[in-house]
């Protein structure tokens, strides 16, 4: 980080230095989750300029489980990696030419999405939708081993990016149709062997036990970690977001608040041990996995230094916490809701029974999809903001299952209206310092801030747009055919800064040409 | 047919192989708007009627697809037409159990996973019901005496064709004839292995009991006084008028999203688009020229409209140009944040009473 900053200052005055070159080598970037680059030569001034480096289509939708490319691309070596369900790519980073191109036979699961690699010394890692965790060597694309994670026949599968810290791979799962635990592994990056795992519900007698009816409710209480955790070094903790509780949308058999579902976890990062958690969605009956990351922030609440974690979670709720302890600083919604009856004493939302899925049906705000889902938001330390790709929407949600024993889903929701936005959030106090509307109803794709005073995302209408971070105003755009499908990165090579973003199946660089 | 013979390419190539979209009129929409969020291939794991295809393609339009109305009512024509129910197996058992309108959330679990043969799982439903369902429950999930849930049993899921459950039985378990379980011959247990993973797709969120039970629970005088009322419904609608006969259009869960979500769901009987209104635009520039018709495509940067000539014009949005919208759903849009669900039935009700 330190010769990013001396970077920065010396923008400018020292050319020679500016030919460093500053990659993007893990999902976020960087393992505080912000997606924020010490990058400025693109920026406010010149961003209207930015044009057309290279594009990179993967197959021309020849094989349509790698149609959408959804991974964040990594830069390591001066060398782009990046994934599909069952494909890993290595190109030029410079010029987007292809080195390599791995593709793993499957099995089986879910071809959904695969959000990308990670990098440990020469090796590559991914996850497949048949339940594996692969290593690639990074200079050739060549196999060096494989190790089930999960069980396909239960229906679990993978599509997370792993992060490496220190020497541990942590993966986490996938799986959302029949009633299994979620959880989150350390993995040997020379073997792929199990190091520690940690169960996202709790045995009986354990803490948080007593949010489960019953041993059999918790065994199969779900609870995914759909999405790659951050990590603060110091306190030698990972900030992980587990998912909905299973049965999805049930919520009878599994009466409380089902912990630690729907979670924001603290974990001791060499055990997997349970430091803190706090609970966006006690009792979720919706499907809003609290699984966006959890990002990272040296900030002030009240004029005191705090070293703080904040998520803008799908079920439409922003919280900011303490990153030690897990107290709550701000609990505020950031589109409005209408399914919570106010905040408990930890800061949680009390979910109200009325907006619960009911047999003739309850119109639920936020929908199924969420006011934000998997794609990465983004914290600008430069302007003090939060922000998110939002969706205001709503729908009907169903009991389906009104059997003595209902498993799976049970329910779902149906129907919609929604409308869509750019939130910039102030993270000391939740209130939504600009929204920029979008005219579409709803939107994907993830989000990236720079020292630039910019602020990159995707409009419903497949444009990729770069917004004043402070403002808001759109100040440059390109219309891409297909609507952002990942979240956008910037890396800067031989004294040239790139944007880089995938829509569908294909991979644009940007830069501003000198 | 069509799901096993995309399940048998995957095992012959050892990778997921999803087949070809039928050649017909509309296979390129469907591979362009379904294809641009997933593989548009997973569809051909399903086999749905107009309303439950209709169904699918709104909720797709609430996660975000991306097309004109014309391009979804062409997308639920090809579905419905290419991709119909598939034909229920001619057996007695199988005849009384709800139409199976597809095959679970496509891809969840192995490619290798057994294919339910409907006609072993009827007899395996007969040799259950006589040995197992008093201790494992009426839909297997076990029950609360004794028994274990077997739809979430490891040794059901990673069975194929008895391959877990044989051995399993061969080494003795208690049946309700007091038959010893060894007793079982090798077709019975592939009976009952298919019987099982049968209850096992059903349990699934795609299962043919996922289906909207009962709308019909609300007061259909209040539901008439919040129409003539606090509703302002009556302000635009007549039940004499445009709504005259709609409950015998529509049934009463698609009554009750079509109420709701007018704009976005426009489905039942009628394929999308019918008596959908359209957005509409006035864009003026700044050199004072006027353009009107219906919205195409808007964004913060450009405009496009087709005016009342069926010309396609765009703009570019900028200083001095204004663009004017009209959405004729905006009063619907207005209502989300004010009813309450109890309106929302009651509403329903009223409406049901218009045959």
């Amino acid at each position: 980080m330190k010769r990013i900053f001396v970077l920065a200052a010396c923008l400018g005055a020292c050319g020679v230095l500016l030919a460093q070159n500053v990659e993007w080598p893990t999902y976020n970037g960087d393992y505080s989750g912000r997606r924020f680059s010490q990058l400025t030569q693109i920026n406010k001034d010149n961003v209207k300029s930015l044009s057309l480096s290279w594009v990179y289509r993967v197959n021309g939708g020849a094989d349509p489980s790698a149609a959408v490319i959804k991974a964040t691309p990594l830069v390591k070596d001066g060398v782009m990696y990046f994934t599909a369900p069952d494909h890993a790519w290595a190109i030029d980073a410079r010029t987007g030419h292809e080195i390599w191109k791995y593709q793993w036979s499957s099995k089986g699961g879910i071809h959904l999405g695969n959000r990308g690699a990670g990098i440990y010394e020469n090796w590559l890692y991914f996850e497949t939708p048949d339940c594996h965790l692969i290593s690639l060597n990074r200079k050739d694309g060549s196999f060096r081993w494989s190790q089930s994670i999960c069980n396909l026949d239960q229906m679990y599968y993978s599509s997370v990016a792993p992060i490496i810290i220190k020497n541990h791979v942590i993966v986490g799962v996938s799986g959302d149709d029949l009633d299994i635990p979620g959880y989150l592994e350390a993995r040997d990056p020379e073997t792929g062997d199990l190091q520690w795992k940690w169960m996202s519900v709790p045995k009986p007698g354990e803490p948080g036990s007593e949010t489960w009816p019953s041993e059999d409710a918790m065994e199969h209480g779900g609870g995914m970690t759909w999405v790659p955790c951050t990590y603060d070094p110091e306190m030698n903790m990972l900030f992980v977001g587990t998912g909905n509780p299973q049965p999805v949308i049930i919520g009878k058999g599994r009466e409380g608040h089902n912990l630690f579902t729907e979670s924001i976890v603290a974990l001791n990062a060499d055990s997997g041990k349970l430091v803190w958690w706090f609970q966006p969605s006690p009792h979720d009956t919706h499907d809003w996995d609290a699984v966006q990351t959890p990002v990272l922030i040296d900030g002030e609440i009240n004029g005191q230094p705090k070293k703080l974690v904040a998520q803008a979670s799908r079920n439409g709720w922003f919280f900011v916490l303490d990153r030690k302890t897990g107290k709550d600083y701000v609990s505020t919604e950031y589109v409005k809701t209408n399914w919570a009856k106010g905040v408990d004493a930890k800061g949680q939302p009390i979910p109200n029974p009325a907006k619960e899925p009911k047999e003739d049906g309850a119109l639920v705000s936020p929908n199924q999809g969420g006011a934000a889902n998997w794609p990465p938001p983004s914290f600008s330390p430069q302007t003090g903001l939060f922000y998110v790709n939002a969706t205001r929407a709503f729908s009907i949600y169903y009991v389906y299952d009104t059997s003595e024993k209902a498993e799976g889903w049970g329910g779902n929701d149906q129907g919609g209206w929604g409308e869509s936005m750019l939130q910039a959030i102030d993270y000391q106090t939740g209130k939504i310092r600009w929204s920029h509307k979008w005219e579409g109803d709803s939107v994907r794709g993830g989000v990236l801030s720079t020292a630039g005073g910019l602020v990159f995302a995707g409009d419903p209408e497949n444009n990729f747009i770069a917004l004043d971070a402070k403002t808001g105003d759109p100040l440059w755009h390109a219309n891409l055919g297909k609507g952002v499908s990942n979240g956008p990165m910037t890396y800067e090579l031989n004294g040239t800064q790139y944007v880089v973003v995938a829509a569908g199946d294909s991979i644009y660089a940007f830069v501003v040409n000198r | 047919m069509r799901v096993t013979k995309v399940l048998l390419l995957a095992l012959c190539a050892g990778a997921i192989v999803y087949g070809q979209l039928p050649d017909a009129p509309g296979r390129d929409t469907v591979k362009r708007v379904c294809g641009a969020c997933h593989p548009a291939e997973v569809v051909l794991a399903k086999g749905m009627t107009r309303e439950q295809w209709g169904s699918i393609v709104s909720n797709m339009i609430s996660r975000g697809a991306k097309g004109t109305d014309a391009e979804f009512a062409q997308i639920i024509d090809y579905l419905s037409t290419n991709l119909p129910p598939k034909a229920p197996a001619a057996t007695a058992g199988a005849a009384k159990r709800p139409r199976r309108p597809s095959n679970l959330i496509d891809e969840a679990g192995a490619a290798d996973k057994q294919i339910v043969d409907e006609e072993a799982a009827a007899r395996g439903s007969a040799i259950y019901k006589a040995q197992c369902v008093s201790c494992h429950g009426e839909q297997a999930r076990g029950t609360a005496k004794d028994g274990t849930d077997l739809v979430r049993s490891l040794i059901v899921l990673e069975d194929r064709n008895g391959s877990k459950l044989g051995p399993f039985l061969a080494k003795g378990h208690p049946m309700q004839s007091g038959a010893a379980s060894s007793s079982l011959t090798q077709a019975q247990i592939e009976d009952l292995s298919n019987y099982l993973k049968q209850e096992v797709d059903n349990t699934l969120r795609t299962g043919p009991y996922n289906k909207v039970l009962n709308v019909l629970t609300g007061d259909p005088k209040a539901g008439e006084a919040f129409f003539n009322g606090a509703g302002h419904c009556n302000q635009c609608h007549s039940p004499t008028g445009d709504l005259a006969h709609i409950a015998s259009r529509y049934d009463p869960p698609t009554l009750q999203l079509k109420t709701v979500f007018p704009q976005t769901v426009a489905f039942g009987r009628h394929s999308m688009g019918a008596g959908r209104k359209p957005v509409t635009v006035t864009v003026t520039t700044a050199s004072g020229e006027k353009a009107e018709g219906e919205l195409i495509e808007m964004d913060d940067f450009n405009v496009s409209l087709r005016d009342k000539d069926g010309q396609y014009r765009s703009f570019a949005r900028g200083p001095g140009v204004t663009v004017e919208k009209h959405d004729p759903y905006e009063a619907h849009e207005k209502l989300l944040d004010q009813y309450t669900d109890k309106e929302i039935h009651d509403v329903v009700a009223y409406l049901e009473t218009l045959k």
